[in-house]
């Protein structure tokens, strides 16, 4: 399994592309590797990162050949492990961090909200802050409680911080080595629930015309727009091939960074299709479905024939693994809610 | 669910059932494999389920698994060890057991019956012989020592949470009190190992002298005999209450 | 009169980077019926032996690999009949996503019940 990787990351011409079919989680292996070996002040570590490969086999085979030193286990203490990150970036390394599972990331929050997220503002613009936090996140996978969270809102309230979620193989690809050629510290989160989906992957070193806050329109529909991250837009991509079947067109965006959010590109799709409905995992007050309706509604609402509609969890902790299915945002929800934009009638 | 016996050397230990309860069966204190621990050796090779009924004490034997990992040989001796499991016992209330070992488990187990003889109604000695199990081996250069017993070391410190300093420290320990079928413990005894088992090799030999059956698993060799549905159906006819337990000698 | 389901259970990732593993001895055969967490198989990785509990209650349909045989973590395993509507709970051959969790199916798309009108344009 690990050896596709090797193979593909391995060959050093940087010039041909390569494209390979593989799963997100060896995407995610092979980014690590491509910033491992162009950059020797990058380091991995986190919980079992480092002799297991970690819990999903991301970073399989990287101690090996990296070494123990570059790519090393922690103690369980995710508030040790970034304020270590914190340490060592101050030192001009540049540490790419795990943190198990997202709700493993609430011990953390001290360190990188305080530390991590400011230190750059702290010091006048003198101590770059480049770490890479990678987090794997949300839920569908039916696991136990705290590894299920949503804590995207969370983290893109936070100044200083940046954050991003790919939705398929070829964009974690990308997004992991903008992340960590960036010098400000990025929340990378992980959709677990798409880490076996394999798709063919172009190991390009150059993230090319895809700038750090830039969405994407992954199906264009004349109707309605989706918006979502993660997981959720392979739901949205099947909402609407059945919207499709009913002669409705809907309009795909994937977020991609949710901060910087991509106002204009979320704006301008809006105002194409004149209606928007936004997807996530999180809950729904305060989650980040708020902004991206406030941002389309402020941008394009002379154009917007229906008040954005959000479709989003429950306002209730994240449920156990059986309960998963009633708490997720479904199809027949994200059918409802654009069939209420298609519908709505100015009073 | 795991405790954890507070000490010189900590022992990380699960318990199943009540091992202080008074009744006719006692608990069965279950001693793991060198490099292994209770959970690989015990829970995830079912034996809870084969011995459902009994209360059970599983401790990580010090150096392996959650338990303390002294780094001085002298602390690996079987009678300290035994010293471990007796200390266990008593911080459980549990007066007498069944023991059952396997491989270097069965050394300390037997060494338990032996200068405990009180504390042990009946011994199973599981994956178990007379035979050297660290002949060849070069206990001061196990990273790179090529005999059987240097290789499983280097398997064993793949197992998450081993520490091969502690482990190589236990090996040396244990080789400094080299096994002897005489004096034997004088409780009834049960041999069982897979039948292409070399380190049980002359275990026939050694429960002869001991007035002891040996069960032999078809098939199974040192590293996975322990899981065999056959060994177990055997280890929990030989500690059932109404057996016939064959006297003491 | 109870639905019965097919449910494939696959080779469950034994953790600690391992890929693979030998059947050492089956604990039940097609026709059995087996409870949940009775013992179902022995199997050996290169690092130790272990039994692997049933995953649910209900018969046994087929067995996928023979004793003595090596599986690939995901390949199926065995397969039971249980009790309970198709689509009750998605996990048939989902197998273990790893130390926690489930592989997402992917197979087909979730059912759907709502039906759109285009707007009047």
């Amino acid at each position: 399994m690990t050896g596709t990787i090797t193979e593909a990351a391995g060959a050093a011409d940087a010039s041909a592309p390569r494209v390979r079919e593989m799963s997100m989680q060896q995407a995610v292996n092979a980014a690590l590797r491509t910033v491992l070996r162009e950059d020797p002040r990058t380091l991995v570590f986190g919980e079992d990162v480092g002799a297991l490969g970690g819990v999903f086999r991301v970073t399989d085979g990287l101690q090996e050949e990296f070494g123990a030193e570059r790519v090393f286990d922690t103690p369980l203490a995710e508030s040790a492990i970034i304020g270590m990150a914190v340490g060592l970036a101050m030192n001009g390394w540049r540490p790419i961090p795990e943190l198990q599972f997202d709700g493993f990331a609430y011990p953390a929050v001290d360190q990188i909200v305080n530390q991590l997220a400011r230190m750059n503002y702290r010091s006048r613009g003198a101590v770059p802050m480049p770490v890479t936090l990678r987090l794997p996140s949300f839920g569908g996978i039916q696991a136990p409680e705290h590894h299920g969270e949503s804590l995207e809102a969370l983290f893109a309230h936070v100044p200083g911080l940046k954050v991003c979620a790919p939705c398929d193989p070829q964009d974690a690809y990308r997004l992991l080595l903008q992340s960590v050629r960036c010098d400000d510290p990025v929340v990378y989160m992980e959709p677990k629930a798409r880490y076996w989906d394999r798709r063919p992957v172009e190991l390009a070193h150059d993230p090319g015309d895809m700038p750090v806050g830039r969405s994407r329109v992954l199906r264009r529909g004349r109707h309605a727009t989706l918006v979502a991250w993660g997981a959720m837009v392979h739901r949205c991509l099947q909402a609407a091939e059945y919207a499709a079947e009913d002669g409705v067109e809907l309009e795909v965006v994937d977020l991609r960074w949710l901060k910087p959010i991509d106002a204009e590109g979320l704006a301008a799709s809006a105002a194409r299709t004149r209606r928007a409905v936004v997807v996530h995992e999180a809950p729904l007050t305060a989650g980040l479905g708020a902004e991206v309706s406030a941002l389309v509604t402020e941008r394009a609402f002379g154009a917007l024939a229906a008040p954005v509609e959000r479709v989003a969890g429950f306002d209730v902790p994240y449920p156990a693994g059986p309960l998963e299915p009633q708490y997720l945002p479904t199809i027949d929800r994200i059918l409802s809610a654009v069939q209420r934009t298609l519908e709505y009638k100015r009073p | 669910m795991d405790q954890v016996l507070s000490g010189e050397v900590p022992l990380r230990y699960a318990v199943e059932g009540d091992p202080a309860a008074p009744g006719e069966a006692p608990p069965v204190l279950l001693l793991h494999g060198y490099g292994s621990n209770h959970e690989l050796n015990w829970l995830r090779t079912g034996w809870p389920a084969a011995l459902e009924g009994r209360a059970l004490i599983a401790p990580d034997l010090r150096g392996h698994g959650g338990s303390g990992k002294p780094g001085d040989d002298g602390a690996y001796t079987p009678e300290r060890i035994a010293g471990d499991m007796v200390r266990l016992l008593d911080a459980l209330g549990a007066d007498r057991v069944d023991a059952v070992g396997y491989s270097m488990g069965a050394r300390n187990a037997w060494e338990l019956a032996l200068r405990h003889p009180g504390r042990v109604r009946r011994l199973v000695l599981a994956g178990f012989g007379p035979r050297d199990p660290f002949a060849g081996a070069d206990l001061h250069a196990l990273d790179r020592d090529s005999s059987p017993f240097g290789r499983m070391h280097r398997v064993a410190g793949t197992v998450p949470g081993n520490d091969l300093d502690a482990l190589a420290a236990c090996a040396r320990g244990q080789a400094s009190r080299p096994f002897t079928p005489e004096p034997a413990p004088g409780v009834p005894m049960l041999f069982a190992a897979g039948e292409r088992d070399a380190v049980a090799a002359d275990a026939e030999e050694l429960a002869a002298s001991c007035g002891a059956e040996v069960v032999r698993v078809p098939g199974r060799d040192h590293a996975n005999a322990v899981s065999a549905r056959a060994l177990k159906e055997a280890v929990r006819g030989f500690l059932a209450v109404e057996a016939p337990a064959g006297g003491p000698r | 009169m109870t639905d019965t389901t097919e449910r494939t259970f696959a080779l469950p990732d034994l953790g600690e980077g391992l890929v693979e593993a030998t059947v050492l001895e089956w604990l039940a055969a097609p026709g059995d019926r087996i409870g949940r967490n009775a013992p179902l198989v022995e199997l050996e990785t290169t690092k130790s032996a272990v039994e692997i509990p049933s995953p649910y209650a209900g018969t046994v349909v087929r067995l996928h690999a023979e004793e003595g045989e090596v599986v690939q973590v995901g390949s199926a395993l065995v397969t039971f009949a249980v009790e309970g509507p198709a689509g009750e709970a998605d996990d048939g051959a989902a197998g273990q996503a790893g130390i926690v969790g489930r592989v997402p199916q992917d197979g087909e798309a979730p059912r759907r019940r709502v039906r759109l009108r285009p707007p009047e344009e």
